[in-house]
């Protein structure tokens, strides 16, 4: 109890006292952040890895008859959690170096390291209702980040960020009331249901789905993501390809897996719909990513993409479905920041925002492209990298289900990583073997030391995941044995 | 252990010789020579103890997730001797081949040393999973040989050759896929047992695509005659003999395993290997490029191996010869186009051309170029004496026992024809190569001055041993086949579940005079084809240039008629939720037929008489029951809920435009006597005020018009979520009323 809210209070107070306190030494302001953050990842990962802490649940407040805060983590929110705070200090100490070039920096600062608090909150959340409050609050939280630049386009974006968002929360809250009234809305792997409830179970799966799906980007409700690439690249990188994104597949997998009785919606009109919808997503983002020429973009509509894998893992609704879609959410995490990274360091050393003008940078950026390769390798999933454990693990499960429709989203995969394979390959070949388009006024250079140094890093992250890929594969599949027992 | 030892120390040299090409290139010239070498000797060294009956098995649990198998064979481990030997011999070369164009020279060692990786990873690899998994890293390791110039022919080749790679890599994976949900497990010695040949059919078709577009099969071989020119020498010598190889290494190891008794996927491997065989060797003889033409010509020898496996299918457990003939041919290609890839390099490095025109004459004067590629042209044309002729000879012998089988006249004896034919096709074009560099005069006396005058001083020393080296085998394996080849073969069998022949006479008449017929052809054609129609005064390219299966098919449909279907729906769904259907015909038309209900509802024919027989009705009850309530209650009910479902309507159509037009002044002008409505906006007004009073400013310190907007991108946000929330509300209440009617 007390180190959750520790890994909680530390970054709430570190926020806000950033926010407040006018600290005028650049170099002090930049070493309190990191060392704020670092010091909460410590302890988030320790409570991840410790075990038993996390285990005790304790109510923090009582708003009415089976609606009170409630506090405990367990698998699932280890996962979520982990990854997470595995790359929230690497993002911090790129940010370092990032947003020198932006204004307001004290202030994005303050707002980055509230929004962990949100997303450990999120994590160690125990019931439906309580999910749903820090998820909002997640969402509450990146608003100031996203509308960081305040020019036009960032304030168009944060309106549609918004619109999306809340509303899509307001459908996850009519579930969340809905499951509630139900009687369901604490998180138990083996909760029932009566066989007549199954119809209401349904609806309020779907509802509970398109709503904490918003901030998946499934289909419908998903344009919302490349809008937000507006906002300063450590936001894109970790909040919309990690934490916040990440946090909508989290929630769909409690409402799917913790609350719902799996028998209500297994095989029903209710899974098929929201494979479908997942399925069209995987194709229609790559699709989009395709299309796309700004690279940030492209890069979001890749992580709308790939969101829609894990979502579709989920929904197969068996072990196996549940251990692809997490894992890729863990791999998927691991790859995607590096791609945004190495796009705001061209952004930032030389300005340049569209792929065509990223053809033979290669050379003159070889750490930003190398890892760009590496990262993106992972992405199209070569083997042995992360990436292809997690798609191949995905598509053995859907194929192992079995029926019309996991079949059509087995192809609907082999599909999307084709169209993979081409985003991904046009800018990486490009940039090494073609000649530069534009004249180079002045030599470019690498980023400064921390954003190499974070780089640097986080690839060997994924080299590390990508050589015990099998490891963590084995805990996730035990986790899945818990999720459906 | 050896076989980790086989696949780390490559890996090593890619890290080891970038690193060490920043301090000198001459030192990492030497690292590269001496990591190939090093593996060579390692790769014998297993292959030793595999002939002893030793074997080598290395499971690497959790890697990758399914974890990777490894098994070396005698099969196996020869090819993987067999690979770190062109592999050093062709790092013994590339020093001297890229004396003139230094540029990149660290990232070509260091994709050829993954690449070798790859390439011996596949070969060594037991199950499906870590072919692929290995088979993958050696098709993207290996663009960089392709695109290594960076002319625009180079991108493009490198391009397609990426493009097929990547695509029918995927189709691959999902035919692994399918087999894995069939028998769950993908080692190669399960596929038989695990599953029946009716269901195999669809998962090695899709696998078989991948290895098949590797290998250079029609109609997967339009990537090939692209990329091997452009590649430098060294490069396609292990493209051409080694790349290929690894393909037909998959089509081997599925095709035997899992369709070993088909008769249909023989017939279709049959065709394929003929239609292959002839194709390539028609280009080679039209080609008018010195590499392009051995290009070509691998695709035609791909063909011969592809036919000898094809017979092996088809006579199933007699087919051990043509089995054996199929890999023997498979050994012989390798070493064949090492020998005269490497004498190509030999040649552009001096001439910087390949264009056979200009080339004319380069080799008058330069003896051991010559002895060097004469034997391997003439290995490769089926001359008795050489290697090629005694592989050719096995798979022949494999097709006139597919002819005899059957009585009188059959479609195998036209293959055998169409067989006999292409070989004489080979005859032709190495022919053309051979006099057009060895005894025609270059009609430009001064580049025939430079010619001569490179005489002696054309290859350093290491590189003149490295092309004799190459050349040797060719002759040991011509002049003693049954000691040198058949042993090799025999002991490949268990591999490819068919008895190997322990003896054959291939110096008997029948054999002999099949070989001498080719020599006829290949010496009438060049005579009647290439001298006249396709020599005036220089070599001409008679080719049509727009029969380009590439141009003609796949960048159509890949590049414009696929993008335009998906731009086409894409567009599609762009539109749709933004579309005027959806955002104001729908909902008007729900709007209007409930403003419809409205009127009727309002209008007096229906207030008066079905209230009128509602009261009457109630007072009826009324009457009954003795109770007032009914009287009032019933009416007011309806009214409400008719009223409120209007409302609602109503509010939704106001929040639709609110969020589809996005204007404020809409929603103010329009305001009715909505109950919703107007505590919607007494909440937006109520939301708009609440943030002016927390002021983002005095934490965000900002112009105030900017400061209006944020308060305005918040109300829009509150009442659309209030929208929801009451949508939300009415489902829970309509779920209420389900639940107490259940």
């Amino acid at each position: 109890m007390e180190l959750m809210l520790i890994c909680t209070l530390l970054p709430l107070l570190s926020g806000a006292a950033l926010l407040f306190v006018n600290i005028p030494a650049r170099k002090t302001r930049m070493a309190c952040a990191l060392a704020a953050v670092t010091l909460t990842s410590l302890a988030c990962l320790y409570t991840v890895f410790s075990g038993a802490s996390g285990e005790a649940a304790f109510a923090l407040m009582r708003v009415g008859p089976g609606l009170e805060l409630r506090w405990r983590l367990d698998g699932c929110g280890r996962v979520y959690l982990a990854v997470a705070a595995l790359l929230w200090p690497f993002s911090v100490l790129y940010a370092v170096d990032y947003m020198r070039h932006e204004k307001r920096e004290g202030r994005f600062f303050a707002w980055y390291i509230l929004t962990y608090a949100a997303a450990a909150a999120l994590a160690f959340s125990d019931n439906l209702f309580t999910l749903y409050v820090n998820y909002e609050f997640l969402t509450l939280l990146t608003v100031p980040l996203v509308w960081h630049e305040k020019d036009e386009e960032s304030t168009r974006a944060v309106k549609i960020y918004m619109l999306f968002l809340l509303g899509g929360a307001a459908l996850g809250f009519v579930a969340m009331m809905g499951l509630s009234a139900l009687g369901l809305g604490a998180f138990d792997a083996g909760a029932a249901a009566e066989k007549s409830a199954f119809d209401v179970l349904r609806v309020l799966a779907l509802l509970g789905f398109a709503g904490f799906g918003v901030k998946a980007a499934v289909l419908p409700l998903c344009r919302w993501l490349p809008v937000a690439s507006v906002a300063p690249t450590p936001v894109t990188a970790l909040l919309h390809a990690v934490a916040v994104v990440n946090a909508g597949v989290f929630a769909v997998a409690r409402l799917l897996y913790c609350v719902i009785p799996s028998a209500a919606v297994r095989g029903s009109w209710a899974q098929t719909a929201m494979l479908a919808l997942a399925a069209a997503t995987v194709v229609y983002g790559s699709a989009m990513a395709v299309r796309e020429q700004h690279m940030k973009r492209r890069l979001a509509w890749s992580t709308v993409s790939n969101l829609s894998y894990m979502l579709f893992g989920l929904c197969l609704l068996t072990r196996d479905g549940a251990t692809a879609g997490l894992a890729h959410m863990v791999f998927h995490s691991m790859t995607k920041i590096i791609l945004f990274f190495c796009a705001g360091s061209v952004l930032t050393q030389t300005g340049r925002t569209q792929i065509r003008q990223m053809h033979g940078l290669g050379r003159s950026l070889p750490l930003t492209f190398g890892a760009f390769t590496l990262a993106g390798l992972s992405l199209v999933g070569v083997p042995p990298l992360a990436g292809f454990v997690s798609k191949y693990a995905l598509v053995t499960a859907a194929l192992s289900l079995g029926g019309t429709e996991a079949w059509l989203g087995a192809v609907a995969l082999i599909l999307s990583a084709v169209l993979t394979a081409v985003y991904v390959f046009t800018v990486v070949f490009p940039a090494f073997f073609m000649k530069p388009v534009l004249p180079e006024g002045e030599p470019v250079r690498e980023g400064g030391a921390c954003m190499r140094l974070s780089l640097l890093l986080l690839c060997l992250v994924l080299l590390l995941g990508s050589v015990f890929a099998g490891r963590i594969m084995a805990y996730l599949t035990a986790l899945g044995e818990v999720l459906l027992p | 252990m050896m076989v980790i030892a086989l696949l780390l120390l490559p890996l090593a040299g890619a890290a080891a010789a970038p690193l060490c090409g920043r301090k000198s290139e001459k030192a990492r010239d030497l690292l590269v020579r001496l990591f190939t070498l090093f593996s060579c000797g390692l790769a014998a060294y297993l292959a030793c103890t595999v002939w002893r009956g030793g074997a080598a098995v290395l499971d690497v649990p959790d890697f990758c997730g399914l974890g990777l198998h490894f098994r070396a064979d005698f099969f196996r481990a020869m090819y993987v001797l067999l690979a770190s030997f062109m592999w050093a011999c062709a790092s013994q070369l590339s020093p001297e081949y890229f004396a003139h164009h230094r540029a990149n020279g660290g990232r070509y060692a260091c994709f050829t040393m993954i690449t070798l990786c790859g390439v011996t990873g596949v070969f060594l690899s037991d199950d499906l999973y870590t072919a692929f998994v290995f088979f993958e890293i050696m098709s993207i390791a290996s663009y960089p040989w392709v695109a290594h110039e960076e002319t625009p022919g180079a991108m493009r080749a490198a391009a397609t050759y990426l493009g097929v790679s990547v695509a029918c890599g995927m189709v691959t994976l999902m035919g692994i896929f399918l087999c894995w949900k069939e028998t769950g497990s993908l080692l190669f010695a399960d596929l038989k047992t695990h599953m029946g040949e009716e269901r195999a059919a669809l998962p090695a078709a899709l696998m078989l695509v991948g290895y098949c577009a590797k290998a250079g099969m029609f109609p997967l071989h339009i990537w090939l005659p692209k990329a091997h020119p452009v590649a430098p020498a060294p490069a396609s010598a292990l493209l051409s003999g080694m790349l290929t190889k690894t393909g037909l290494f998959g089509v081997l190891a599925i095709g035997m395993n899992l369709m070993g008794e088909s008769r249909t996927f023989g017939h279709v491997l049959l065709a394929l290997g003929l239609i292959t065989m002839t194709l390539g060797a028609v280009l080679a003889v039209f080609s008018v490029n010195l590499k392009r033409t051995l290009a070509c010509s691998s695709l035609s020898q791909i063909g011969y191996i592809t036919v000898g496996l094809a017979c092996a299918v088809l006579l199933g457990h007699h087919g051990g010869l043509a089995a054996s003939g199929a890999v023997g041919h498979m050994v012989n290609h390798s070493l064949l186009k090492l020998c005269l890839f490497l004498c190509a390099g030999a040649v552009y490095m001096n001439a910087h051309t390949l264009d056979l025109s200009r080339l004319r004459g380069f080799g008058r004067g330069k003896p051991l170029l010559h002895a060097v590629f004469l034997l391997g042209a003439l290995g490769l044309a089926g001359v008795p004496l050489l290697n090629g002729y005694t592989s050719k000879t096995m798979i022949h012998e494999g097709l006139v026992e597919l002819a005899e089988e059957v009585e009188g006249f059959s479609v195998y004896r036209l293959c055998e024809w169409i067989f006999l034919f292409a070989a004489g096709l080979t005859t032709a074009y190495m022919l053309k190569l051979y006099i057009c560099l060895f005894w025609q005069r270059n009609p430009e006396e001064e580049r025939q001055k430079e010619y001569d005058g490179m005489n002696r001083r054309y290859l350093t020393k290491r590189s003149a041993v490295t092309l004799v080296v190459t050349a040797l085998p060719l002759l040991a394996i011509g002049l003693l086949p049954n000691q040198a080849l058949l042993p090799l073969t025999v002991r490949c069998t268990p591999f490819l579940h068919r008895e190997g022949v322990e003896h054959l006479a291939f110096f008997s008449g029948t054999n002999l005079l099949g070989g001498g017929v080719s020599l006829l052809i290949g010496t009438a054609v060049y005579l009647f084809v290439v001298r006249s129609w396709l020599y005036r005064k220089e070599y001409v390219n008679r080719w049509p240039a727009w029969l380009d299966l590439e141009e003609l098919f796949y960048r159509p449909v890949f590049c414009r008629f696929l993008p335009w279907l998906g731009t086409a729906a894409a567009s599609l769904l762009d539109a749709l939720p933004g579309c005027k259907l959806v955002a104001v015909w729908i909902p008007s038309a729900v709007t209007a037929v409930f403003r419809a209900l409205d009127h009727l509802m309002d209008s007096k024919l229906v207030t008066r008489y079905l209230a009128g027989v509602c009261t009457f009705l109630a007072r009826c009850c009324d009457r009954l029951l003795e109770c007032r309530l009914v009287t009032r209650v019933i009416p007011a009910v309806l009214t409400a809920l008719t009223r409120v479902f209007d409302e609602l309507v109503d509010h939704t159509m106001l929040l639709f435009r609110e969020i589809f037009l996005t204007n404020r002044q809409e929603l103010n002008r329009s305001k009715n006597h909505s109950i919703f409505t107007r505590l919607a906006s007494a909440l937006s007004e109520g939301g708009h005020r609440l943030g002016r009073l927390l002021r983002p400013g005095r934490w965000l310190p900002r112009k105030e018009e900017t400061d209006m907007r944020y308060g305005s991108a918040v109300t829009n946000a509150v009442s659309f979520g209030l929208l929801l929330c009451a949508v939300g509300i009415v489902l829970a209440i309509v779920f209420v009323f389900i639940r107490i009617g259940a």
